[in-house]
């Protein structure tokens, strides 16, 4: 199958959308930072090599000209505003592009105290999705090349934003192949299961881009950096490895966006988005809550109710 | 009347967290009524289920319990109000994780055992030894602690000629 | 590097039959950082306690673990002498090998094995702990007694006459409880108002007294010598303030016919009313649910009447919150219900007796009624159904209570004794009549009740015969009790023109809901549950809440005014200082690591978790944190379980010790 082909079939995204959105987004960010509104817009610029993209602070119209939306504008943004690596911004209000799953990022952000919306200029997407990590030679968008967490997003349209950029084109429904591998592992045996993963992590090299990618894994200490004591092993040793990925999902439960940076980083493609996934569906099952793009008071962890599922409880 | 306390080819290691108003003096009235049960149990004492941390758990089952469990006040009971409310949520997801990550459950349990019910702690303590003794050793974590590749195993041949040609 | 002091107890035999002490002290003297192990017969003798002090002393020692009893027989005791030796209490640690080990196994190996690795994982705590110094926080001179029947008035009037402000809560529209409706009291047979009502006026003029009737519990928050209680006054719609006492309304009242509850039902009282004529305060209270006024909007007979205008229909619920610094709880106690199955309860109910049915099967309660001066008869026992006086009267026992196959296994304790009461004053009014009761033994302990029994048998001419009663039916105007004589071995048949039922005692409605707003803890009854059986009998394990009365457990009048006395003594200890030392285990955050995400503080059960500032010299703020106020903490740590990074940790119970002591496994 060639790629137009792929293409015909597949998504079916026109390069003129990500255009339409480019210019949308130039032009806010332009006149934002000509008005003065903001010190500073968090975007992307086009990447050394042909279709790439890289994140950006521009402050400057002239360098706002030069922002971009295209499939490879895969970022989390939202990870620059968090406390970790705030130095990089200067101060007064920030824009920020934002695709639908990095603005539930930002509310979560909000949520947890971290950002506060009154500081934020959000230009929000209508976002088609972008590419996993293996992108198309010409680097469009196609079935083969689009993110998995694209395939079956849920949060398109952004909300509460203070511009929207682009009109969301015309999406064909794509198998949802993340889900699909979700209930797969489910339905192994436990055993099996746990050989899965235990193969998984034990690809891990402890680089812990997962960590610096996540815009929730903003702590100053990592409980699993800490020695003292040492809850999880640092060395990239299987038991350590497994510590590491089960504390990580259980931070990030009841927190987690969606936006699946994690996976798309681990340079040993461990599938950490599924144990996200898991915790999304579990904590929708229990206490019938989702990440929202609205900020929330309380996580599913940080709250409670009287009559909460006890079944597990003898 | 008392259980026979003979000793068996596998005495697991089981570790109980529990809370100190309820269940920690709930094992105390145990005692103080001369309950008999499995000498397996080693108790962890905590102020309240809500300051039990899942990577206690972990940590445990990596330094060799074969059962883990989790006890404090019933619902509403709570020396500290709403600790096991917290606990209860902080538990139902960790469960849900370890069972994805292949985890038998089996393994771990959970309950409220109040200051008044010796009889229950008996039972919950003698019901999880019995059971984690049928299902053996808890050998996943145990062999990941011995494991030391730092990396997949040799999918390919090409790769197993590699390395066996380093070594 | 560690010096750690390992001292095993022999507890006697308790320990030392399962365990072997000698292994464990050696084995503990292997431990790293053990620099001292022995065994000991008394370790909490006080030559056990010199022995620790002395060792602490010569070895140097930097902790001690004493593998003992539970910590929760003799943690402070320990801990106070490792602090008389010069050590800081909290690096004092109990390996529980008694109640945890030697009485619940007799596998002498196994358990000698399990006590050595209780005693390891204690040395690890040690090891990993850190000294911690007491916090002193003020004590507020106000003490809140809930409840207003004997126990909480006696409560009230000590800790008042100590010269501490007391506010007393009564849910009723009066003071008074059940003592209040008691027509005489065993073994002197002195008539319960007569001493009752002089008490119940003394609450009322005691200058140290606030009273809150009509009131309830509504929210309490705080801790020990700082609470703040929120009090739900009820709408009475009468003004307290304006209302003289004069009882107009009351007798003007058009809606008379409506079943008196201090009556047990067996007396009218009108919409507008005081329960008796001697309540406390002596303020009516519009029954809302029968005023016509509220049903139907017409009437308004008793604002007419009223001369100071005190009636007020507009009035609503008021809520007030109080600063306390210590609680008596006397919620006192309930009767078993006969006239219905109790909804949703463990209790079985009476079927076979007929539930209320049957009108002249009443209740011990009722029965008082029917026998007071002041009572629906004057004093006079007549039964409910046609006003004839009984001249064959069947007194059953043990109805609810030691009955484990309906629900209840516990003796209602005052039951015996106010049966033979009965009996006697049901002689005294009822010169031919013929009282039986069915009894499974009697239970007569107490200084002059086993002579006031005796009296009832053989001098008051009651027929006592063992055994129970398995069924009662109406036979005409008789009830047909068939019942059994276990001591002659035969069946018995009364016709019976009435019958009385002892039944159980239970703790008030809502027992368990107040608990819960109190933090308390309860038995599976509800009666609510004492720090320690024998030593603690009127602590709750909650710091600053006390018991009184019946609400712990069944009790008669002098064992109710005793313990009321008691909680008072306590709550007056704890008032003789300004201030208070607490427990230092508190959580306490690293403002170097905090990053402000306030999980801890949506978690938090006490509100205890501020946001805090941190600011650079010129006065920026350069981060917001979680900082954690130690008066109000309560030192559950399910902050230090929220927080990802472990931020915020609590002393005593810190991850470092815990984590170490996972380490032995």
């Amino acid at each position: 199958m060639n790629a137009k082909a792929q293409k015909a079939k597949g998504c079916g995204i026109e390069p003129a959308y990500y255009d339409a959105v480019t210019q949308a987004i130039r032009s806010e960010a332009v006149k934002v930072l000509k008005e003065g509104a903001v010190s500073a817009v968090i975007g992307y610029l086009p990447g050394r090599r042909k279709s790439a993209a890289v994140p950006a602070v521009v402050t400057t119209e002239e360098e706002a000209g030069r922002l971009i939306f295209s499939p490879a504008c895969v970022n989390n943004l939202s990870l620059y505003l968090t406390k970790a690596k705030k130095g990089i911004l200067p101060g007064g209000k920030i824009g920020i592009v934002a695709k639908g799953c990095d603005l539930r990022a930002l509310a979560g952000l909000m949520g947890e105290s971290q950002i506060k919306r009154d500081d934020l200029f959000i230009i929000g997407i209508n976002c088609a999705g972008v590419q996993g990590a293996v992108a198309a030679g010409n680097g469009q968008l196609t079935e083969a090349s689009i993110a998995k967490k694209c395939r079956e997003c849920t949060a398109h349209t952004p909300e509460g934003v203070d511009f929207v950029a682009g009109t969301l084109p015309h999406l064909d429904g794509l198998t949802p192949l993340e889900a699909e591998e979700l209930a797969r592992i489910e339905a192994m045996p436990q055993a099996e299961r746990w050989a899965y993963w235990k193969e998984q992590f034990s690809r891990c090299i402890r680089c812990m881009a997962c960590r610096q990618v996540c815009p929730f894994c903003y702590c100053e200490q990592c409980l699993c950096d800490k020695n003292r004591p040492q809850a999880v092993e640092s060395s990239p040793r299987p038991a350590g490895n497994t510590a590491w990925h089960i504390v990580r999902a259980m931070h990030l439960a009841g927190r987690c966006a969606g936006c699946a940076e994690c996976e798309r980083s681990c340079p040993m493609d461990i599938p950490l988005n599924l144990l996200n996934r898991r915790m999304a569906q579990e904590l929708k099952e229990l206490y019938d809550y989702e990440a929202s793009m609205a900020p929330q008071e309380k996580g599913p962890l940080n709250q409670y109710k009287e009559d909460d599922d006890q079944s597990f409880i003898k | 009347m008392h259980a026979e306390q003979v000793k068996h080819d596998f005495e697991p290691k089981v570790v109980a967290f529990v809370c100190t108003w309820c269940t920690y003096a709930g094992a105390d009235l145990a005692g103080t009524s001369r309950m008999q049960y499995p000498p397996n149990v080693r108790v962890l004492k905590f102020p309240c289920t809500g300051r039990i941390d899942p990577v206690f758990i972990l940590r445990a089952f990596q330094k060799g319990a074969d059962g883990v469990l989790v006890s404090g006040c019933h619902p509403g009971d709570c020396h500290y109000m709403a600790g096991n409310f917290h606990a209860r949520r902080r538990f139902a997801a960790f469960r849900a994780l370890l069972d994805f990550v292949g985890v038998d459950l089996n393994r771990l349990q959970f309950s409220w055992v109040s200051a008044a019910e010796g009889g229950k702690w008996v039972e919950v303590v003698t019901e999880l030894t019995e059971r984690v003794r049928g299902m053996g050793p808890m050998k996943e974590f145990k062999e990941l602690e011995l494991e030391e590749q730092w990396s997949a195993s040799l999918s390919t041949p090409e790769l197993k000629a590699a390395y066996d040609s380093i070594t | 590097m560690s010096r750690i002091g390992v001292f095993v107890c022999h507890c006697g035999e308790n320990i030392s039959r399962t365990v072997d002490v000698e292994q464990v002290a050696a084995a503990a003297g292997n431990i790293p950082g053990v620099a001292f192990s022995c065994d000991y017969k008394y370790m909490c003798s006080d030559p056990g306690q010199n022995l620790l002090k002395k060792a602490i002393a010569e070895h140097n020692l930097t902790g001690v673990v004493v593998a003992a009893c539970s910590p929760r027989m003799h943690e402070k005791t320990f801990r106070k002498a490792a602090g008389a030796a010069g050590l800081n209490p909290y690096v004092c640690e109990m390996a529980n090998i008694r109640e945890h080990c030697s009485w619940v196994h007799e596998n002498r190996e196994m358990a000698t094995a399990k006590a050595s690795d209780i005693v390891h994982l204690m040395v690890e705590r040690v090891k990993k702990g850190k000294s911690l110094a007491p916090i002193t926080v003020p004590v507020t001179k106000k003490a809140l007694v809930i409840g207003g029947g004997i126990a909480g008035i006696q409560a009230a009037l000590d800790i008042a006459d100590a010269g501490h402000q007391v506010l007393v809560v009564e849910r009723e529209p009066s003071i008074g409880g059940h003592m209040a409706q008691l027509s005489e009291t065993f073994p002197t047979l002195d008539c319960s108002q007569c001493i009752m009502t002089p008490k119940m006026v003394d609450v009322a003029n005691h200058p140290n007294i606030t009273l809150y009737s009509y009131s309830e519990i509504e929210k309490v928050e705080g801790y020990i010598g700082n609470f703040q209680v929120t009090v739900r006054k009820k709408a009475r719609s009468v003004d307290e303030s304006k209302c003289t006492g004069c009882g107009v309304c009351i007798a003007k009242c058009p809606k008379k016919k409506i079943p008196n509850e201090f009556d047990q039902g067996h007396g009218m009282r009108s919409a507008i009313y005081v329960p008796f004529p001697q309540a406390v305060p002596n303020t009516p209270v519009i029954d809302r649910e029968n005023c016509t006024m509220f049903q139907s909007g017409k009437c308004g007979v008793c604002a007419k009447v009223c001369g100071p205008g005190a009636v007020d229909y507009q009035q609503e619920d008021t809520l007030t919150v109080e600063s306390i610094g210590a609680i008596v709880v006397a919620t006192g106690f309930k009767l078993y219900s006969i006239d219905r199955k109790p909804e949703g309860s463990m209790i079985q109910g009476y079927g076979e007796f007929g539930y209320g049915t049957i009108p002249d099967i009443v209740d011990g309660m009722t029965f008082e009624r029917l026998a007071s001066a002041s009572g629906p008869t004057g004093g006079k026992i007549l039964r409910p159904s046609d006003g004839k006086e009984p001249k064959q009267i069947v007194f059953i026992q043990c109805v609810g209570s030691r009955a484990r196959e309906k629900g209840i296994s516990y003796c209602s304790k005052i039951c015996c004794m106010y049966t033979a009461k009965h009996t006697m004053l049901y002689h005294h009014k009822v010169h031919d009549g013929q009282a039986y009761v069915f009894f499974m033994d009697a239970r007569t302990p107490g200084k002059g009740y086993d002579e006031f029994w005796r009296r009832a048998v053989e001098e008051e001419e009651a027929v006592y015969i063992r055994g129970m009663v398995s069924r009662m039916y109406q036979k005409g105007d008789k009830i047909i009790v068939m019942g059994s004589d276990t001591l002659v071995g035969v069946q018995v048949e009364i016709e019976a023109d009435m019958v009385v039922l002892a039944t159980a005692v239970q703790p008030q409605e809502g027992a368990d809901l107040l608990a819960q707003k109190l933090g308390i803890s309860y038995d599976k009854y509800n009666f609510y549950s004492e720090a320690h059986a024998k030593l603690k009998p009127v602590e709750c394990a909650t710091a600053g809440i006390y018991l009184a009365g019946a609400c712990q457990g069944p009790k008669d009048i002098p064992d109710t005014v005793s313990q009321a006395s008691a909680a008072a003594a306590k709550v007056m200890t704890l008032f003789a200082k300004d201030q208070l030392e607490r427990d230092p285990v508190v959580a306490k955050v690293n403002e170097k690591y905090c990053v402000g995400c306030f999980a801890c503080k949506k978690v938090c059960p006490y509100g205890a978790i501020e946001e805090k500032e941190i600011k650079d010299r010129q006065g920026n703020v350069v981060k917001v944190i979680a900082y954690v106020n130690p008066g109000v903490c309560g030192g559950c740590g399910t902050c230090q379980a929220t927080c990802p990074s472990k931020t915020v940790e609590l002393d005593g119970y810190t991850d470092e010790q815990i984590m170490a002591m996972i380490e032995t496994l």
